[in-house]
């Protein structure tokens, strides 16, 4: 055979060896990395971090359970087994012929068992038999059943016979269970002590992440498909969807992925827990908290304590959530798992790596920190050794559409499901963030197309007929700034702001030009809104005396929604200072500051309007307070004082005529030819062309939005609508040359402008036109938001309800307040705020502004938190229609004006306190009368509680009571016989019992107090009706006992039973007639026909153009 | 090398690799101050808590070496004089005095004493159980005696009403919870507990007799004295040591002085008001 030659190959072997091998070493290596790469994410060390945490704490408490279960189980051990022995010895005896008794009983019962169903079973076969040969018709049907009747007599004595056995055993089970009980017992003692380190050793083994322990395995690359331990957690909300151009998507939080013990209590920061400690304290010592429910929460508190005493503190993001009891947890009102997290604080739902998620840091500190990078690979993906030092690779991102809120502006997450609410409960900085908005009137000029900013008022008044009130040189002075006037007015200022005359951003020439044109505007206006004004003549006041005027004011109610003074002294300082808005409450701030009215306008005008608004224009939100002509006078002659006259000296530029024709003719450009427009100005009067540029103007400033002027009548809003602003992509936003940048604002702060969205809207707020610095614009196009000068604090609110208006669509069933309830209380609340009731009632727990006006606290309106449950419907309705009806406080120097309410609002309110009282519409039990011998009892225990003291029982006319005798504070309570009109009927009795916590602080005494241990009434009577004093009325109410002394000492000691007594009597001398509201208003007070006068001259216009200084006509009161 | 020792080299190298490199643990415990934290929670003070909580039994009992701080408060010129009450709006009260009642708002002796100035020491420490005998405030002849009192932190307060007509009590304290009981029966007591301390006396008065009022305060110890009608004032068993004491008039305000107390020594105080 020939050798075998080497077959040829194409390629070297060897060379292909190399290249597979070093191929496959790659493919390994790449696989590797694959595995890596999607085995290794960041959110795993979140979690074994969270678990190892778990474990230490875990293993702490196991040390504590354990030298707990030491103590007692040595103890425990040793009786036990003490015990055991010597019972057992003792008694062996018994207990083994018990148990001999027991088996052979339980021999006994198996039989008699077995044989009772074995007869059964052959009763059923018997009756087949039995009934097979009566249908068939069989001879010996007759003997089947005479055997099946026998069969049965027997199965009922087998019957008879198990039950007896069956008692038998077990009696003796029972005999022996008493010996063995004891046993059982202890050993359940012990193993409940045992339980506790049971289960925190159970829960050790869930967190055990220790090498080659069972997690730890099923955590490896490949393996941990099976049954992962570490996983992403998420919960999807279908009702809660985003939307996803064009396609609504579930919302998918993942957040919880690494926030593990976001809704878990027991990880709280430290600062949360004694929060969180002191209020579940406060709530157990004032009972707020049911007795089943105390131990829960001392547990709770010890475990809150036991944090605050811990040396570390539980870092974010494993930390619980704030407010667990509001937010997250399980028992609150936002779920996790049905809210999620982004509901509320934005983020992108369902990113899992934290720079995709969209956190926003709250301070340049924590950006630094978050932005920080230690090692290599920090650029691509942060390492364990950067996340242990807190460093999470963060990068900024303007492309995450939807990032987190930052810090101070969480709440504006309430509004996209709150918006049908005025107040959210327990959500104060939303709440006030949107009475911000409604009070300086944003929704005025730019719609927000929601239930909360809707049917408002407008913020301004009438201008139809400011000829009648002012001067032009007055409206000139005003216009150009407003400030300079009212320092706490809310008229903002359009006129010479910052991108129009601030020299650091505005070059000297353009500055002289800008206020050329900005004067020539200020005077169209003006002339515009005097040509078009009505001229009415109101009546002159008769003679007045200003004392007593300011004595009415500063009693009649007045200082409940006005102020009266421009200087405060300054806290800090001790110096009198210009008073700002805030320094005053929210509902003084409603009506004007009373400064400088008497410069402002003339004494007829005042005079009507005192006497009755609502004839000046019928929208005007101030009520009539039903002053008599010579109150008014009076009034009117102390308002007259109140001079500004140095306001009125400021010099008044005339207008530049070159100035009025260039800016009218840029209007009339728009729709006529060059020489067309030429040719019109100049046939145009001087005073013809303010007017039209006046028009113009008002057009372009948006004046209408707020005012009602004429010719403007239906106009849209001038503002850009914000219904969906939170959710306008970042780039949309025109920064300007702002971005990242600092400005100082006119108030000394300096703020910064980042590039995020609640940047750019804060720092809109606090002045409009700095997106303007620096720009060249012509100048119709630079910007004209007014200023409103706020507070960092107000511009934070207003910024907050912006951002919060999203396009998110919520599913009606997650909206809140609408059902029937929540509607009719929230539609009264908006009347409430819109009327300003809070200026002088407490409503809702809060307000009363004018208290601090009112020295003595017995004075003050009253507070009308109970109003719903308190008082009754028609009654209520009648006295907000026309409160003459009833004068239920006489005492009282501050007056319930009249605001003309039509039947819907006065039903609105109406409805709103029943609802918020939660009583029913009307009370059923208004006609009843009680027996006579409840209304007998009801006046003995009435004189023995000396009731009489201060409330009066003689009838009296509900409209014009007797006047009380001030001096002595015993006639400042209400006339009882007035109850049966006004107050509800069960409601009575339980005023009586606990007027402190329906009323904290009032001046009705609690004449039974509650018990501190039970939480029932005392009554003083129960001890007092049997002393010597008060023999008289015992023998008065034994007869109406029949007789029966113990039930008469019982029903003295029952709180409830007394005051049901109280109650009936107190009805039964109740008066059953009042008058119902009388229809109509106030007459106005004018009372010569109207006549039109002379339109009233525009400033300057017909003064020599060259003129400089003050102007010929004089402004001021003389007019 | 050879290609076979190449490739096992490199086998090897990526094993070792792969079994070194485990995640690292290391969490280290961060203690940095937490920058993250809320700004609008307020953080219960636990200064106020750890004092009171502070277990050490100091000597409630005579200690060997107490002290005595005696006094005198006067009023500087002419007091004001006050004047009658008008208690016509209850008959039975204006028949309880047969000459008319005058004001308590400023009780000056001849020379000046000056009666009701509650004198007390302001920063002492120390736990002081309170005494299980009541405090008793009577109203009699409509008007509360005595005018100014002082209770310590958990000590009953009874307040009587020995009048046949009906008074109300009506605390207005700062720090202690608000009550107004009402009293129609002529002997009828109500006692009340406070417990929690409040230094300066706030005020009790009756809804519907409007010139009743009284003053009261709640201590932590036993340290303070009322000023008599001579305008003297007593403050026995004070352990030795530097303190404030403080001397508080309802309508003259407050003032405050630093005193020594020796070991059994009787140290001499006063104090004195002006208009």
């Amino acid at each position: 055979m020939k050798p075998q030659e080497p077959i040829p190959h194409n390629y070297s072997i060897s060379r292909l060896n190399l290249i597979f091998a070093l191929s496959s070493l790659a493919l390994v290596a790449v696989t590797g990395l694959i595995v890596g790469y999607d085995y290794i994410r960041g959110w795993k060390w979140f979690q074994l971090e969270f678990m190892r945490m778990q474990q230490e704490r875990i293993v702490q408490e196991m040390q504590v359970a354990k030298s707990e279960e030491n103590s007692k189980q040595l103890a425990d051990l040793d009786a036990q087994e003490r015990k055991n022995t010597l019972e057992l010895a003792a008694h062996r005896d018994q207990y083994l012929t018990a148990q001999k008794a027991l088996d052979a009983m339980e021999g006994d019962h198996y039989r008699a068992d077995q044989d009772f169903r074995f007869a059964k079973a052959n009763l059923d076969a018997q009756r087949y038999i039995t009934e097979a040969s009566v249908v068939q018709h069989r001879a010996d049907a007759a003997q089947q059943q005479a055997e099946y009747e026998r069969q049965s007599a027997h199965l009922a004595d087998l019957q008879v016979r198990l039950q007896d056995v069956t008692r038998r055993r077990d009696a003796a089970k029972a005999n022996v269970d008493q010996w063995l009980k004891k046993i059982k017992d202890a050993e359940d003692k012990k193993k409940e002590i045992t339980a506790s380190v049971d289960l925190l050793n159970k829960q050790l083994t869930t967190v055990d992440m220790n090498r080659f322990s069972t997690n730890w395995i099923l955590s490896q690359p490949m393996l941990d498909f099976v049954n992962p331990v570490i996983k992403i957690d998420q919960v999807v909300l279908n009702d809660l969807s985003i939307d996803m151009n064009y396609m609504n998507v579930p919302r998918v939080d993942r957040c919880q992925t690494c926030h593990r013990a976001i809704d878990t209590p027991g990880w709280e920061s430290k600062a949360e827990a004694a929060r969180l400690s002191q209020e579940l304290q406060q709530k157990l010592d004032a009972y707020q908290i049911p007795a089943e429910k105390r131990k829960e929460t001392e547990d709770r508190i010890a475990q809150l304590k036991r944090i605050q005493e811990n040396p570390n503190d539980t870092l974010n993001p494993w930390r619980t959530h704030p407010k667990l009891d509001l937010y997250v947890g399980s028992a609150s009102v936002h779920p996790l798992l049905e809210y999620g997290c982004t509901v509320c604080h934005r983020g992108q739902d369902r990113a899992t790596e934290f720079g995709r998620a969209g956190h926003t840091p709250a301070s340049p500190k924590m950006e630094h920190r978050w932005a920080e990078r230690t090692s290599l690979t920090a650029g691509f993906f942060p390492l364990p050794g950067d996340f242990a030092k807190r460093h999470w690779g963060y990068e900024e991102n303007e492309f995450i559409e939807t990032p987190m809120y930052p810090r101070h502006y969480y709440e504006a997450g309430c509004i996209k499901c709150h918006s049908a609410q005025i107040a959210v409960d327990r959500g104060d900085d939303i709440t006030k963030a949107t009475q911000t908005v409604e009070l300086y009137g944003c929704y005025a000029c730019h719609k927000i197309n929601n239930w909360r900013f809707s049917d408002l008022r407008k913020p301004g008044p009438d201008l139809s007929g400011i000829a009648e009130k002012t001067t032009p040189q007055w409206a000139f002075r005003w216009i150009s700034e407003p400030h300079n006037f009212r320092s706490t007015t809310r008229m903002p200022s359009f006129f010479y702001q910052r991108n129009m005359i601030d020299p650091s951003v505005v070059p000297p020439q353009e500055r002289a030009h800008n206020i050329k044109l900005q004067d020539a505007e200020i005077h169209a206006i003006v002339s515009y809104l005097f040509d078009k004004s009505t001229h009415r003549v109101w009546q002159q006041p008769g003679a007045g005396d200003a004392g007593r005027g300011k004595q009415i004011v500063n009693t009649v109610g007045c200082m409940g929604c006005h102020i009266d003074t421009e200087q405060v002294k300054d806290e800090k300082s001790g110096q009198m200072r210009l008073a700002k808005r805030e320094d005053f409450p929210l509902e003084r701030n409603y009506g004007f500051n009373l400064t400088g009215v008497g410069t402002k306008t003339n004494p007829a005008w005042i005079y009507n309007w005192v006497k009755n608004p609502k004839s000046y224009y019928s929208e005007a939100p101030m009520p009539s307070l039903r002053l008599s002509d010579q109150e008014a006078a009076d009034v009117t002659a102390f308002l007259l004082t109140l001079q500004k006259p140095a306001f009125m000296t400021t010099a008044i530029r005339p207008p530049n005529r070159q100035a009025v024709h260039d800016l009218a003719k840029g209007y009339l450009i728009n729709t006529l030819s060059d020489r067309d427009a030429e040719e019109k100005l100049r046939t145009m009067s001087d005073h013809d062309q303010l007017v039209y540029l006046g028009q113009r103007t008002i057009e372009k400033y948006g004046c209408y939005s707020c005012h009602t002027i004429k010719g403007f009548e239906g106009l849209k809003p001038i503002g850009t609508e914000l219904t969906v602003e939170g959710s306008k992509a970042l780039h949309l936003f025109d920064f300007g040359f702002m971005n990242d940048e600092k400005w100082k604002n006119e108030d000394g702060v300096t703020e910064h402008v980042i590039h995020t969205v609640p940047s750019w809207v804060y720092n809109k707020l606090r002045n409009p036109r700095i997106y303007d610095d620096r720009r060249t614009k012509v100048y119709n196009d630079k910007l004209k938001m007014p200023n409103f000068h706020l507070t960092p604090e107000e511009a934070r609110r207003i910024a907050m309800v912006v951002v919060g208006l999203t396009k998110e669509k919520v599913a009606d069933s997650r909206m809140a307040g609408l059902d029937a309830h929540t509607r009719l209380i929230e539609e009264g609340r908006k009347r409430v705020s819109q009327h300003n009731c809070r200026a002088c009632h407490v409503v809702d727990g809060r307000g009363r502004a004018i208290a601090s006006t009112i020295a003595d606290a017995n004075f003050l309106p009253p507070d009308l938190s109970p109003e719903g449950a308190r008082a009754q419907s028609p009654f209520l309705f009648n006295f907000l229609k026309d409160p003459t009806v009833m004068k239920i406080r006489p005492w009282l120097g501050v007056r319930m004006p009249t605001f003309h309410f039509d039947d819907h609002e006065a039903n609105t309110l109406v409805t709103f306190f029943a609802e918020a009282g939660k009583g029913p519409q009307f009370d059923t039990t208004r006609g009843a009368n009680a027996s006579p011998a409840n209304v007998k009892i009801g006046q003995q225990v009435f004189t023995m509680l000396r009731c009489a003291q201060c409330h009066g029982t003689t009838p009296v006319n509900p409209e014009n009571p007797p006047a009380p005798n001030t001096a002595d504070s015993t006639s400042l309570a209400p006339n009882l016989t007035l109850a049966r009109l006004r107050l509800r009927h069960d409601w009575i009795s339980d005023w009586i019992r606990r007027p402190n916590e329906m009323i904290p602080g009032t001046r009705m005494p609690t004449n039974f107090p509650r018990d501190a241990a039970t939480g029932g009434f005392q009554s003083p009577l129960a001890l007092a009706i049997d002393t010597p004093q008060f023999a008289q009325y015992k023998s008065t109410l034994l007869p109406l006992f029949n007789g029966d002394e113990k039930e008469l000492k019982r029903t003295m000691s029952d709180a409830v039973a007394l005051t049901d007594y109280l109650r009936d009597y107190i009805w039964s001398i109740g008066i059953t007639q009042m008058r119902a509201a009388s229809p109509g208003g106030d007459a106005p007070a004018m009372a010569m026909p109207q006549q039109s006068l002379p339109p009233a001259t525009a400033p300057a216009a017909k003064s020599t153009r060259n003129q400089r200084g003050v102007p010929a006509v004089s402004g001021g009161a003389g007019r | 090398m050879t290609m076979k020792k190449f490739v096992s080299l490199m086998f090897a190298i990526t094993l070792v690799l792969s079994i070194a490199c485990g995640k690292g643990k290391e969490a280290s415990k961060e203690d940095e101050g937490e920058d993250d934290e809320q700004t609008t929670t307020t953080v219960a003070s636990t200064a106020a808590t750890t004092t009171a909580a502070a277990a050490a039994p100091a000597a409630a009992a005579v200690s060997a070496d107490a002290a005595t701080l005696t006094g005198l408060v006067k009023f500087e010129g002419a007091a004001p004089k006050m004047g009658a009450i008008q208690m016509s709006a209850d008959p039975y009260c204006q028949s309880q005095h047969s000459t008319p009642a005058t004001d308590e708002d400023v009780v000056a002796g001849p020379g000046g004493e000056l009666a009701n100035v509650f004198v007390y020491i302001k920063d002492i420490k120390g736990n002081f159980p309170a005494p299980s005998t009541p405090v008793v405030i009577d109203q009699k002849g409509c008007q509360y005696h005595p005018h100014v009192n002082a209770v310590m932190v958990g000590q009953p307060l009874q307040i009587k009403n020995d009048d046949a007509t009906l008074h109300n009590v009506h605390a207005m304290p700062v720090a202690n919870s608000q009550f107004n009981e009402g009293q129609p029966v002529q002997g009828m007591v109500s006692t009340k507990h406070l417990d929690k301390p409040e230094m300066t006396p706030f005020k009790i008065k009756c809804d519907v007799h409007g010139w009743m009022k009284s003053y009261m305060a709640v201590m932590p110890h036993p340290f303070y004295s009322v000023s008599q009608a001579n305008g003297t004032f007593t403050i026995s068993n004070l352990p030795p040591g530097q303190y404030t004491v403080v001397a508080w008039h309802e309508k003259y305000g407050q003032q405050e002085q630093q005193v020594t107390v020796g070991a059994k020594e009787s140290k001499a105080l006063n104090f004195t008001f002006k208009g």
